[in-house]
């Protein structure tokens, strides 16, 4: 499904020459293209779980800079941050997801390559870019399930990118990840750690303008109580994104997506499928 | 005039049978295209005059002739000069104020006083002309052709070819009304009817500020009723401020086709009221409430290009003192209200407003609910009917709703009133953006 979006929205990119600069009869000129990994996020969408709806409101600050490496000449830095997302939803799934930071930092190539140091150094083409997923404070507090809340503190990800574009429209970066998760609820608070045992995966992908965004994560491996024990989990989130019309010149999206968890939902750990459809805007958002 | 003007173009006809070599100037045998059916004779007459003026400088015999109806009209916007043309019999003076085209060689020739029905002169300056300074010489005005035309008129004014000026665009938001109207009220609870008669009184004032700016102010805004069940209503100042803004306050953009960008304008005012005393009766039952200041955001739904007309939501806060159980309460206000010039000469006005009050932090008084409400509806149309010395009288059609619990001991519930009468007004200067005569009334 992923890779049909992904060949669907690869249809719909328009040629490079994109127009980003509309004009009014008047001859002011306004913002058609956007930058949907930048700006800030004010959204409201409706969530349904568990076949209740609810009301969900979303913010954050999103941030995308590119930069050429300093010290590699050939290269590129595709730096994607979402700073404070925090989640709310009410009804009686009510709860509250906040990341204090997210990032996908990917560095892109001309010519990818291996040396190989024994004997003489040999130089081996290597057909992917490497990059770096970064997440910390990521807080979840379940109302609907009592006391206690669950805190990754951190985790990250040694990714490798086969598509290799050398523009921060379209990604597909994947590889081992490692994280450390607090679980408090009555009986106390449990460390668990996934020491690069989980696998992750984080492609995206853009139409030029961007109006039109796709983006799928997701985790899935074995984590591990310090006290012993492991636990299978599975986690994985589609969004797709399209922007409908700009207020001043800021983006309004409808945001589509769905999210599925296998034994890794909450203090419970529980299995959970949800769907969303909403309204955002993203103030600075244009490109 | 016809016959006149044939006895005495033959009169001069005759006088010139002992100048055969006298030449016709082309240009007084052409009548204009826009010339009076009578106009050939006249044009005859400057004929026949001009050679002999010509043979003898000293003596210009010229005739010039008074405008009639038809005649072209001289523009409030072009230097006037003073003309002395040999005495007429319908202008003995020979005082004359011309307009002249230098290219075309050409001059709108109107009398400086007004004429009687017999076209003669009077001894009435015209009215509302600016004055004349320079003097054109009888010299320079042998050189050009002499069209006789009526005075110019200041905009929304109206000369008529005697020269009598009378206005005929009105601005009914600069006046000093007062009006009288049958006002009959109607309450639900007794279908019953109380004959009334309303008299009423007040100033309107406004002026532009700066551009894109309006300011309106009302005075002393009264309104007595007379009869069944008396009651008035009156204002001390009513103060509204309005404003269009240059810049957008939302601009949203489209991209389905072709992108493009609606700009999306806030204009937004204040509105400001101080003491607005109110009685009312219901039967037996009287009470008094006194409005120590309103304050009321605006933001336009619509408005005029020059701001006059407009729909509008106002909302706000009202301090009130309730006279009749002595205490102050609070009341928000949220109204929908629209006041429209329907026409350019301002003589249809609508009005219709939709305001919703709920009165807080009141004391519990017995017989009415703690936080009473009422709802007011209103739609009125006035049209200018004639005007007398300029002062125009109108035609007022008022329909008034009123739902109200704040009454204690009477029941909740509806009054309505239709009321029609005359209004005079002073003042009433022509609007602002009135026309011309010349786009104007003709």
């Amino acid at each position: 499904m992923v890779a049909l979006a992904l060949a669907l929205l690869l249809s719909t990119l328009p040629s490079p020459d994109v127009a980003c600069e509309g004009s009014t009869d008047a001859g002011e000129t306004f913002p058609t293209c956007f930058d949907p990994g930048t700006g800030w996020v004010l959204g409201t969408a409706l969530h349904v779980q568990d076949e209740e709806a609810a009301l969900l409101l979303r913010t954050g600050i999103l941030l995308r800079v590119v930069r050429t490496s300093n010290s590699k000449g050939d290269s590129s830095w595709f730096d994607s941050h979402r700073l404070f997302m925090t989640e709310a939803r009410g009804g009686t799934h009510e709860a509250l997801t906040f990341t204090g930071y997210d990032g996908l930092l990917r560095r892109h190539v001309d010519e990818g390559s291996l040396l190989v140091s024994f004997g003489r150094p040999v130089r081996i083409p290597f057909p992917f870019d490497v990059a770096m997923s970064l997440r910390a404070a990521h807080l979840e507090r379940r109302v609907w399930e009592g006391p206690g809340w669950t805190l990754e503190t951190g985790r990250v990800g040694l990714l490798l990118d086969p598509v290799r574009t050398n523009t921060e429209w379209g990604w597909l970066a994947v590889g081992p990840a490692a994280n450390h998760t607090l679980r408090h609820d009555r009986d106390g608070t449990q460390h668990e750690v996934s020491p690069f045992t989980s696998l992750l995966l984080d492609t995206g992908w853009e139409t030029r303008d961007g109006r039109w965004a796709l983006r799928a994560t997701g985790l899935v491996g074995w984590a591990f109580d310090f006290d012993g024990g492991s636990h299978f989990r599975a986690r994985g989130e589609v969004a797709l994104e399209h922007v409908l019309l700009a207020v001043n010149d800021a983006p309004v999206s409808l945001r589509l997506a769905a999210t599925g968890v296998r034994g890794d939902a909450g203090l419970a750990r529980r299995d959970e499928a949800m769907l969303s459809a909403g309204l955002m805007v993203r103030p600075f958002g244009e490109r | 005039m016809l016959v006149s003007a044939v006895t005495l173009g033959c009169a001069l006809l005759f006088g010139q049978v002992e100048m055969p070599e006298a030449e016709v100037p082309p240009v007084t045998t052409e009548a204009p295209p826009e010339a009076p059916p009578d106009a050939p004779v006249k044009a005859l007459v400057e004929a026949l005059v001009q050679p002999r003026a010509q043979a003898a400088p000293d003596t210009w015999a010229f005739q010039m002739a008074v405008p009639d109806a038809d005649s072209p009209r001289q523009s409030p916007d072009e230097r006037v000069l003073c003309l002395n043309l040999p005495s007429t019999p319908a202008v003995p003076s020979g005082q004359w104020r011309a307009q002249c085209d230098e290219p075309k060689k050409e001059c709108q020739v109107a009398p400086a006083w007004e004429l009687d029905s017999e076209g003669h002169e009077t001894g009435n300056p015209l009215d509302r002309v600016s004055m004349c300074l320079d003097v054109m010489p009888a010299e320079m005005a042998r050189a050009y052709r002499l069209v006789p035309a009526i005075a110019e008129a200041p905009p929304g004014w109206y000369r008529d070819e005697r020269g009598r000026v009378l206005q005929y665009n009105f601005d009914l938001h600069r006046r000093v009304r007062v009006g009288g109207a049958w006002a009959p009220r109607w309450l639900r609870e007794t279908e019953g009817r109380d004959d009334r008669v309303r008299v009423d009184f007040g100033v309107d004032l406004e002026w532009p500020g700066d551009p894109g700016q309006l300011h309106r102010m009302t005075l002393l805004d009264t309104e007595l009723y007379l009869g069944d069940a008396s009651s008035f209503e009156a204002t001390l100042l009513r103060y509204d401020f309005r404003s269009e803004r240059d810049e957008p306050l939302f601009r949203v953009t489209t991209f389905y086709g072709k992108p493009r960008r609606f700009d999306v304008f806030a204009n937004l005012g204040f509105w400001l009221e101080v003491l607005h005393a109110e009685q009312v009766r219901r039967e037996d039952v009287k009470a008094d409430f006194l409005t120590l200041g309103s304050t009321h955001a605006t933001l336009d739904l619509w408005h005029s290009r020059d701001l006059v007309s407009y729909v509008r939501v106002r909302a706000g806060p009202t301090v009130e003192r309730d006279r009749t159980n002595d205490f102050l309460t609070l009341v928000p206000a949220a109204a929908l209200e629209g006041d429209l010039t329907v026409d350019r000469d301002g003589f249809h006005h609508v009005l219709f407003g939709v305001e919703a009050q709920k009165v807080l932090l009141a004391e519990r008084v017995e017989g009415r609910p703690l936080r009473p409400e009422r709802l007011r509806l209103r739609a009125g149309y006035e049209v200018i009917a004639l005007a007398i010395n300029d002062q125009p009288v109108s035609l007022t059609l008022d329909g008034r709703g009123t739902w109200r619990d704040d009454l204690a001991n009477a029941p909740a519930g509806w009054e309505w009133s239709a009321q029609a009468g005359l209004r005079f007004s002073l003042w009433a200067p022509a609007r602002r953006d009135a026309p011309g005569a010349q786009g104007g009334k003709e």
